[in-house]
């Protein structure tokens, strides 16, 4: 399934691929360092609608805000 | 004396290793010309004085933040003997990120694998001989909230100030186009010694590939910016 | 060149070189770790505590609880260090020969020290709670939790922990703002944190309000809690929308939460005593030297001052300057010595109180001829609000590094505190009194 959503849409428990990030050069290349590089699996631990979202990325947990969550666009499984 | 950098992510448990080495007296003042607290101390190993300094803690050594900024200046600029690297050993793979970034930096790293204790109460086994053997680093398991491996890696502290402080160990492949072009780029800049004195070529190299900001600063008043720019239709 | 090579490279080179990174570690890791499972109970945990709803009851009732507990510890200790201090001063006056020198110990050297040392006890204890949160990895998922609300009111979800830290002492809560990575949200928050009602100024509320407002004393206290927030949200708001540095939205929330872990005694009393030596010694050399400033102002020129049996305040130095200033204050019915206690609160917040006392007006009676309840409650708010003490605006300085933003930061607290004393006078005014 070749699907692009935001990880914003993403619910809770839900794994995804990412595909990749869009955004400003700053917030893009903090978000890579975070390990949210193409090809990396994500999952939604924990989404509070309409604010922040906490994620699975590489074994880290990490709180994203909800802008933040509109520019990585996942491909869910 | 040997002067020893202390770094690591957030949440490693850097301050308390600091406060576990130092007995808690620190140095308190700031980073020159900047608003960040920098914190000095000192131990003592088998007669062997050592500096101990804390560095901001952070995820990367990129030109983002004054925190990254400082911890990656002072790497380069002030050389210390030792880079210790306080990695969370229930969180390897965020925290080898910074690892990498160390070695490519060409730093004499120990890491300090923290938290050994709460890696070992998730159920992981973690092989410290190997990753000590890929990454070409001394690996002193600790656990700072009862003071564990803090001799250990003490001693491994002073037996690493013994080697050359700047080397290379490990090189991380980009894949082959870009290995190309950092090696051209590194060879640019090695014509210029005043830069390579101060900093790794082949990261300058990387550096630039990335674009950071301070890197392109800096390359922009060295001779051979000329070069550098006439490379850029390749990429 | 960095033009050309960011239009080039974009952002494809740095993608690449991210990612190759941590293909170097995914190779590494199958090597070194075994038995990785997943994170079953943090995942619960943080089910609970993020939930939509849960989070933020869970999120006061743990708040309020660190409240108590800092409070209910620490009142009867800081009490004690106060009654020792005082009995020392008695000591001292009266086994020292030389009047100016008896006066210097008593009331400048022991009364400054004493004034210090009162705001270890809670100054500790919130530190020590503070600590405890951080450490199980909770007060991350708190940034989290509020970061929904401080989004809304124009800041940043990690400007919290700052805020939080500041009702403890403002210094701390500055320095915490380091955390916060884009400039603009990070000035913002430092200017709103004076806003915070730090614990200096719990004691004039307490001294105020417990004679002045009589059985409304412990309303009054808490509501000036409550105003501080309130004013904070607002400024910021404000701020937001009228000066062009700060347009725009809070940048991007981005945090790693720690995994949970219990909280040990060793690393919790590390945490505490790092920040609360770090108030030390900012705050109590300053506190300290500023009580023998204004003791000598007081008490000089010895002469004047000592001419009857009981020292005449009103003919020192710190009169002279009270009744100068004191029209200024004269709309808000402070008087002459509630203003020179404003003046030298600028010092240190708490240095209010001492003022007071030096001025013969430490007991509830003689209060009650200088303020009624609506000046009171008046001079408590201005209190709260007007110029941060003199070390936090070291800090601000600092941590600015601009003149321009401190300099603002002391203007805009005295004229809200102003506008605000002069609306309570005002609507008091009207409701009769």
């Amino acid at each position: 399934m070749n699907l692009r959503i935001p990880l914003a849409f993403l619910p809770e428990n839900k794994q995804a691929t990412v595909v990749e990030v869009v955004g400003g050069r700053g917030l893009v290349r903090r978000l890579y360092e975070l390990g949210f590089t193409p090809r990396t699996k994500v999952r939604v631990v924990s989404s509070s609608s309409p604010g922040p979202v906490l994620v699975d990325i590489r074994g880290a947990r990490v709180a994203l805000g909800r802008g933040v969550t509109m520019k990585i666009i996942v491909n869910p499984e | 004396m040997i002067k020893v950098a202390l770094i690591g992510n957030p949440n490693v448990g850097k301050s308390l290793i600091f406060n576990n080495l130092t007995g808690g007296k620190a140095h308190v003042g700031n980073w020159p010309g900047k608003t960040v607290e920098k914190k000095v101390g000192k131990c003592v190993y088998k007669g062997v004085e050592i500096e101990i300094v804390d560095l901001p803690g952070t995820y990367s050594l990129t030109a983002n933040s004054i925190d990254e900024l400082i911890a990656r200046d002072y790497i380069v600029k002030e050389k210390p003997d030792v880079v210790v690297d306080i990695v969370d050993a229930s969180n390897l793979e965020r925290n080898l990120y910074l690892t990498l970034q160390l070695l490519e930096l060409e730093a004499n790293v120990v890491i300090a694998l923290n938290k050994f204790d709460v890696a070992e109460d998730l159920g992981y086994e973690i092989n410290v001989s190997e990753l000590s053997k890929l990454l070409g680093v001394p690996v002193v398991p600790t656990v700072a909230t009862t003071q564990g491996g803090m001799e250990k890696l003490k001693e491994t502290v002073a037996r690493a100030a013994k080697e050359k402080s700047r080397r290379r160990i490990i090189e991380i492949s980009y894949g082959k186009k870009i290995d190309e072009l950092i090696a051209k780029i590194e060879r640019i800049l090695q014509k210029d010694e005043n830069l390579t004195k101060i900093y790794p070529a082949r990261w300058l190299a990387i550096k630039v590939l990335e674009a950071d900001d301070e890197v392109l600063k800096i390359i922009e008043k060295s001779p051979c910016v000329q070069e550098i720019v006439n490379l850029l239709p390749e990429m | 060149m960095s033009e050309k090579i960011k239009e080039l490279l974009g952002e494809e080179a740095e993608v690449l070189l991210a990612e190759k990174r941590y293909e170097v570690i995914s190779r590494i890791l199958p090597k070194v770790l075994k038995g990785k499972k997943p994170l079953t109970r943090s995942d619960l945990l943080d089910k609970a505590f993020l939930n939509k709803y849960l989070g933020i009851p869970v999120f006061l009732a743990l708040w309020w609880a660190l409240f108590r507990f800092t409070f209910d510890v620490s009142a009867p200790l800081s009490d004690l260090i106060d009654m020792v201090f005082g009995r020392l001063g008695e000591i001292a006056s009266m086994s020292i020969q030389n009047e100016q020198l008896a006066s210097f110990v008593a009331d400048g050297l022991i009364g400054g020290l004493g004034s210090v040392l009162v705001f270890i006890p809670p100054i500790f204890f919130l530190f020590f709670g503070l600590a405890i949160l951080e450490d199980s990895g909770y007060l991350a998922r708190a940034a989290f939790v509020v970061d929904r609300v401080m989004y809304k009111l124009g800041l940043h979800g990690k400007s919290f922990i700052p805020m939080l830290l500041g009702f403890g002492c403002n210094i701390p809560g500055i320095m915490a703002t380091r955390t916060i990575d884009k400039e603009e949200d990070r000035i913002l928050t430092i200017l709103v944190n004076p806003l915070m009602s730090c614990s200096a100024r719990l004691p004039v509320y307490v001294f105020i309000g417990g004679a002045v407002l009589g059985g409304y004393a412990a309303a009054g206290v808490y509501s000036m809690y409550i105003l501080g927030i309130v004013l904070a949200v607002l400024m910021a708001l404000l701020f937001r929308r009228i000066i062009p540095y700060f347009k725009g939205k809070p940048s991007a929330f981005i945090l790693e939460l720690p995994m949970y872990a219990m909280p040990t005694l060793r690393s919790t009393l590390a945490h505490m005593w790092e920040r609360g030596v770090l108030f030390l010694k900012k705050a109590g050399t300053i506190i300290l030297l500023a009580t023998v400033v204004i003791w000598a102002l007081s008490a000089y020129p010895w002469g004047a001052v000592h001419s009857g049996d009981e020292p005449l305040i009103e003919a020192s130095y710190v009169g002279f300057l009270g009744h100068a200033i004191e029209p200024i204050f004269r709309p808000l019915g402070f008087d002459w010595r509630a203003t020179v206690a404003l003046f030298f609160g600028f010092v240190a917040k708490e240095i209010v109180v001492d003022t007071f006392g030096v001025l013969g007006l430490g007991g509830a009676e003689e209060l009650q001829q200088v303020f009624n309840p609506v000046t009171g409650l008046a001079f408590m708010a201005f209190t709260l609000i007007y110029i941060p003490c003199l070390a936090t605006i070291g800090v601000i300085y600092r941590e600015t590094n601009s003149w321009k933003w401190t300099v603002f930061t002391v203007v805009y607290g005295v004229v809200l505190a102003y506008f605000v004393a002069f609306l309570i006078v005002g609507i008091g005014g009207m409701l009769g009194y």
